[in-house]
């Protein structure tokens, strides 16, 4: 598993375009949504977490569009099932180098932003895991999409599962109420990373298996 | 010793036969080369006996469990935004590593080995894959058409390193249009008509 991490890590950190396009994606979300709409500075803390819900949302959307397409057209899918008869492994290492390289600067980018618009300073550890924890269970999900239409285009497939990241923001939503209103907080997070330790290790499973009949 | 055997195997798309009752076996020491015509067959028949594609009738039955397989396929599993020596660092360390480096020199490819992939030529990259497959260490050698856009000094530096590998008790399976210098059994698909 570590070479898994270490080769995943080295090919995105060669590839510019793909981790540092969602962070630019997030920044200029978080900038311009506030500029664009008419909210009151005294209420922008209320609704700046919904704003980052949306900028989580897109970010994630654009950062896992080609996780496993590369893979696919130069022919490393193959060449990798011959080694390993299933994909396990590297799905779970590039999902967790994608979190790592990508998702946690969100997250940090996101808790960054979150004084900027009137939330307490206090907050911010708080507002850096819920994103973080948000980020691994959307990553999943997207990189489950992705592997289902990698040779029809992966931004169908990722489109396609869209509906599933519902729960996610659902969750995210009541999580963010807790730190607003200081109400159960660490029971929602426990439940969070409940979810997100299930989701990493049944989703790569089925993942392996769309990725299998891709390359049959 | 036995590496592979394959019992009436049969494939066919959309009720298409590629081919039927094909029946061979693969040992170490010795090569098998598929021939045919265009679309008979040959880069799928190599998929089933490698196990990534599976047949319409038939089985292969594998011998070895932990039989060691390089595999160049139709895709040369080379990243294009690496350099070539970023793409063998990625592949290989160690002993495998420095045979990687060793034949980047005799190919010549040396002089672009910080450029990147992308920007070499149809014959250097597919030299670049074929370095990933030569310096694995490995029992079995599969090979689809190895020869295609290679040079003639290059297609001989490759003959002479697949014979050497038969020699040593290696097994060896390629589809080629171009016949190799190498002492192989042959199977031909036939051509394909419409």
């Amino acid at each position: 598993m570590p070479s898994f991490i270490k080769a995943e890590s080295f090919k995105l950190s060669k590839k510019l375009k793909s981790w540092l396009g969602p962070l630019l994606v997030m920044v200029l979300v978080l900038i311009a949504f506030p500029l664009s709409i008419d909210i009151s500075q005294y209420d922008l803390d209320k609704f700046y977490f919904s704003i980052i819900v949306v900028s989580l949302l897109m970010t994630a959307f654009v950062a896992t569009e080609g996780m496993f397409e590369e893979d696919f057209e130069d022919g490393s899918l193959e060449q990798e099932f011959l080694k390993e008869k299933d994909f396990y492994k590297l799905v779970i290492s590039k999902i967790f180098v994608y979190v790592c390289f990508i998702g946690m600067p969100i997250a940090f980018i996101g808790a960054l932003f979150s004084f900027a618009n009137g939330v307490a300073i206090g907050s911010f550890g708080k507002v850096f895991l819920l994103l973080s924890l948000s980020n691994l269970l959307l990553f999943n999900l997207f990189a489950f999409g992705n592997a289902l239409s990698i040779n029809k285009g992966a931004m169908l497939g990722v489109l396609s599962s869209l509906p599933l990241a519902l729960p996610v923001i659902i969750l995210l939503g009541r999580a963010i109420r807790s730190i607003q209103y200081g109400d159960g907080f660490v029971a929602v997070t426990t439940l969070m990373v409940g979810i997100g330790l299930i989701v990493s290790a049944i989703m790569p499973l089925i993942i392996s298996a769309a990725l299998k009949t891709h390359i049959d | 010793m036995k590496l592979f055997s394959a019992q009436n195997i049969a494939y066919s798309i959309n009720e298409n036969k590629l081919f039927h009752n094909l029946s061979f076996e693969i040992n170490s020491g010795e090569g098998l080369h598929i021939k045919g015509g265009n679309g008979s067959g040959k880069s799928t028949l190599l998929r089933i006996i490698l196990g990534i594609t599976s047949p319409s009738k038939g089985s292969i039955q594998s011998y070895e469990p932990d039989l060691k397989i390089s595999y160049l396929g139709h895709k040369n599993a080379i990243k294009s935004y690496l350099t070539p020596n970023e793409n063998l660092e990625l592949l290989f360390n160690g002993v495998e590593l420095n045979h990687a480096f060793e034949w980047l020199n005799k190919f010549g490819l040396s002089h672009v080995q910080d450029e990147l992939t992308a920007s070499l030529s149809f014959g250097q990259q597919k030299k670049l894959a074929l370095i990933r497959v030569l310096a694995q260490s490995s029992d079995l050698l599969v090979l689809d058409e190895p020869f295609v856009g290679l040079d003639q000094a290059t297609a001989d530096q490759l003959n002479s390193f697949l014979a050497q590998k038969i020699s040593q008790g290696g097994g060896l399976i390629l589809t080629s249009h171009i016949t190799p210098m190498i002492d192989c059994e042959v199977l031909d698909l036939g051509v394909k008509n419409a």
